[in-house]
Formats: C-alpha cells, sequence, structure tokens
C-alpha cells in the first residue's frame, strides 16, 4: 500500500471544491468595476469585477437579466449582488450575479431618500412624539401586501394562535417595481374606509431582498402618516431602514412580527381574566366579612348602651318612686281633710239639714214651692216634706 | 363606531370595579351593584375568549382611484 492508493480522483478534488465555494448560499453585494463585458444573444452576460488588486469573473444569467435597468458598460462603478459558484467542468470560480446597480445610480437614489426624509422630518411627520400606541385588543385589522407573498399567510397564521376573534382585510398590492408604490397608496386609501378598522399592517413578505424603492415613496409615506389609526409597518428587511418605517407608528421586522404586536395572546389575556375573577370573589368576601364584623361591632355597642340606658331609667324611676310616695301621702292627706271640711259645710246649708231643725217645705203636685197664704186657697193639695220624707195634706180652711 | 364594549372596556371596567370594592367605605347597595355587574363583564370577558375562527376577507374596489364602492371576498384557507 502506497500513498499514491489514496489518490483522489480530479472529479473528486472539483466536486470538494465546488461543495466547500458554495458552502454558504447567502448573496452578498460586490462593489467593483465592470471588465471584459460580453452580451451574448442566449440572454446571458459574461464579465468581470475588478478593482486595483483582484479580479473575479462572473455571470449574469438571461432570467435574471431581464430586471437591469439598462445594458452593463464596461468600465463602469457597480454593485453586484451574488454568490460565489464553481463550473465543474473547469473548476474555474464564477460569482453568479442576479442583481447589479450602478453606483452613481445608488448615490442618486440614496440622495432622494435623504432629501424626502429631510421633507418628512421639516413637517414633523418623523417626531416620536406622533407615535400612536397599539389598541390593546384589536379586532379589526387591515394588512396592505401582495395576497401572492408569504405575508397574509404569515399573519393569518400568528392570528390563529394568539387571537382568533380578529377579524383580518387584505387589500392586495404590488409592493416591489414599477408602480408598487402608487398600488400601495390606492390600498391604503381603501382600507381606510373600510369601518371600524383597529390598526394597519404594511408591508411584504421576507425573502425579497432587492426593491424597497416604493416604501421610501413621499406620497406614501404621508399617507401612512395621515392615517386615522395606528399603522405598523413590516417592509420585512432587517439591514435597511425604509420612510415607510420611519413614518409607520410601529416598525416590525417581518408580518409575523406586525401580528404579534397588533395582537394579545389570548393566554395571558385568559390569565388576567382569571386573575380580575379572582380579585373580584376575593373583594366581595373580603367585604362582607368587614361588614359583618362592623355589624356585630355595632350590634355589641347598641346593646351595651341599650342596657345601660336601661339601668339609668331604673335608677331614676326608683328614685322617683322613694321620692313621691310621702309626697303623695301628704297630698291624700291634705284632700282628706279638705274634703271633711267642705262635707260639713255643706251639710250646714242642706235644706234636708234645716227640715232636721224642725222646717218643713210645702210643694205643690208639680213641685213649685208654696212659700204664701194666696199659694194655698182652701181644698188645695198639697206635700209637705218633713225630714224624714213627705206626706200628703190638704188646706181646709184658708 | 359601535356601542358594544370591547374586550378592553370590560377588562378596564373590571379593574376598576375590583380597585372599588377594595375601599371598605363603600355603601353595600353599591358594592353589590358593582359586584353584579363585575360578575356579569368577567362572564363576558370569557365568552370573548372562547373558541372563534379567523375571518379572512380581501377587500376589493374595482375603480381605478380607490374610491369605488368596496367589495369583501372570503379569503379563509
Amino acid at each position: 500500500m502506497t500513498e499514491f492508493d489514496e489518490a483522489w480522483s480530479v472529479s473528486r478534488l472539483a466536486r470538494v471544491i465546488k461543495r466547500r465555494v458554495e458552502e454558504d448560499p447567502t448573496p452578498i453585494w460586490v462593489r467593483g468595476e465592470l471588465t471584459g463585458v460580453k452580451h451574448y444573444p442566449s440572454g446571458h452576460w459574461y464579465f468581470g469585477l475588478r478593482d486595483d488588486t483582484a479580479k473575479v469573473d462572473c455571470t449574469l444569467w438571461r432570467s435574471a437579466a431581464t430586471q437591469l435597468r439598462g445594458p452593463l458598460v464596461e468600465g463602469a462603478e457597480v454593485f453586484a449582488l451574488g454568490c460565489a459558484s464553481v463550473w465543474e467542468e473547469r473548476t474555474a470560480l464564477r460569482f453568479n450575479v442576479s442583481q447589479v446597480i450602478p453606483a452613481a445610480a445608488v448615490g442618486a437614489q440614496a440622495q432622494a431618500i435623504e432629501r424626502i426624509k429631510q421633507a418628512l422630518l421639516a413637517d414633523g411627520l418623523l417626531d416620536p412624539a406622533r407615535k400612536r400606541p397599539l389598541p390593546a385588543f384589536a379586532s379589526r385589522i387591515a394588512i396592505i401586501t401582495s395576497v401572492a407573498g408569504a405575508a397574509v399567510h404569515d399573519v393569518i397564521t400568528v392570528a390563529r394562535r394568539r387571537w382568533p376573534a380578529v377579524e383580518l382585510f387584505v387589500i392586495n398590492s404590488a409592493v416591489q417595481g414599477d408602480g408598487a408604490a402608487g398600488e400601495l397608496r390606492r390600498a391604503l386609501r381603501i382600507a381606510c374606509r373600510i369601518d371600524r378598522i383597529d390598526c394597519y399592517i404594511i408591508g411584504r413578505g421576507g425573502g425579497g431582498k432587492d426593491d424597497l424603492a416604493a416604501f421610501n415613496d413621499e406620497a406614501l409615506c404621508r399617507a401612512i402618516a395621515a392615517c386615522p389609526v395606528p399603522v405598523i409597518s413590516a417592509v420585512g428587511h432587517q439591514v435597511d431602514v425604509t420612510l415607510a418605517d420611519l413614518v409607520a407608528d410601529v416598525r416590525a421586522a417581518t408580518p409575523s412580527q406586525a401580528a404579534e404586536f397588533a395582537l394579545p395572546d389570548r393566554r395571558d389575556v385568559a390569565a388576567r381574566v382569571a386573575v380580575l375573577g379572582a380579585a373580584l370573589s376575593r373583594a366581595l368576601q373580603s367585604l362582607a366579612s368587614t361588614r359583618r364584623a362592623r355589624m356585630e361591632r355595632t350590634r355589641d355597642r347598641m346593646a351595651a348602651a341599650l342596657i345601660d340606658q336601661l339601668r339609668r331609667s331604673e335608677r331614676r324611676l326608683l328614685t322617683a318612686q322613694a321620692r313621691l310616695a310621702p309626697a303623695l301621702g301628704r297630698v291624700v292627706e291634705s284632700r282628706r281633710n279638705r274634703l271633711g271640711r267642705l262635707a260639713a259645710q255643706l251639710h250646714a246649708l242642706s235644706p234636708v239639714a234645716v227640715l232636721g231643725r224642725g222646717y218643713a217645705l210645702a210643694r205643690a203636685p208639680d213641685g213649685r214651692l208654696l212659700r204664701r197664704v194666696a199659694d194655698l186657697p182652701a181644698g188645695t193639695g198639697f206635700t209637705l216634706a218633713v225630714s224624714d220624707g213627705a206626706v200628703a195634706a190638704r188646706v181646709e180652711e184658708s | 363606531m359601535t356601542d358594544v364594549p370591547t374586550l378592553g372596556d370590560d377588562l378596564k371596567r373590571l379593574e376598576e370595579i375590583v380597585r372599588r370594592l377594595e375601599d371598605d367605605t363603600l355603601e353595600l347597595e353599591t358594592a353589590l351593584q358593582l359586584f353584579e355587574e363585575g360578575v356579569s363583564r368577567l362572564k363576558a370577558a370569557q365568552v370573548r375568549l372562547g373558541d372563534a375562527e379567523t375571518r379572512v376577507r380581501q377587500v376589493l374596489d374595482d375603480s381605478a382611484t380607490g374610491d369605488g364602492p368596496l367589495r369583501f371576498e372570503s379569503l379563509d384557507a
């Protein structure tokens, strides 16, 4: 066995190199000067990117080439987005480009965005004090995005998990490419006409990394600022912050996160409701026991006061009685004496008593007193009252 | 705008009711009324937390300007 027995085949070497180079598929932006630009009838572009010390061969396939704003110009300074790959047949390294933007355009675009930003700032639209809080319990949310994208699905998934009672209204709009800004503005206008919306989510699904221009549109930003309820932006781009993000009330990294911001988790709310329910019943119990204790205290105090009062009344009664008895005796005695005197006087004045002394009263049958001889002609019948009764009499001679 | 209290309204009111009930100088009559209201709001909140199906509708406007009549089409998956 020699070291040659383990020699690699060329294909194996090529495969390993390819695998190593293509390990990380994340596209990267590279800045360089275009050199050796060739455009083939097939639609593919071949060119090199160079700077002062290095050069890399690049390919731009026809599928990606359709998005070019203009032909690639020899010697132009560009930003190219791509991944390193290996052409196996020759084990040749190629930077496989998906997008090329002239550096001059990037500069111009950045300047345009900055100008809009300054205008929005000047009008106070980026003022943090303008940011409105999201509703605690959104029941109707409008989503402005492309129905073809993943955003709608992501929001629905989060809503079903966190707060299924929510109603979602989707307004379709292109989110990139020419005309997207206009469509987004139109969709926002439609969203603003739906009744009782609690907040808007405007954005696009993750994945798209290129064209954010629509979300830097000045008119769209102003429309977002003018919305009657809070707006969450979810442009789904970690690195670049768009002007729409700056003007929105809340910026979410993704549509899913936007839905999480907009909707409470029903488990949290259920826990809060349970806590409140317990607090309510505890409050009533505590109230009842406080009342009972207070009532018992009141009852005891009232009973004590009542007994106290009864005792005092009793004492007063006894005292009064003790003073009243002799006084009453004296009054009775004096009345009795007076009565005796009056009775004696009365007796003395009574006509009956006078009769007792030998006088008699003559009365006509009608009870009239007969006082003179003229009252008694001969033959007159009359009664004669004496001290112990009366007798019938007649005048014999007048 | 609707006058039906939202879950948020219910929870806020419930918190207020509990706070007021904890004040033991409250008239008993008032306390009982508050408690009854608390129970009904609690029930309403629990109902709202019950199972519900998320409704998804696409809002369409056939006008070019976005100010024509709105159409709602179910988008439930």
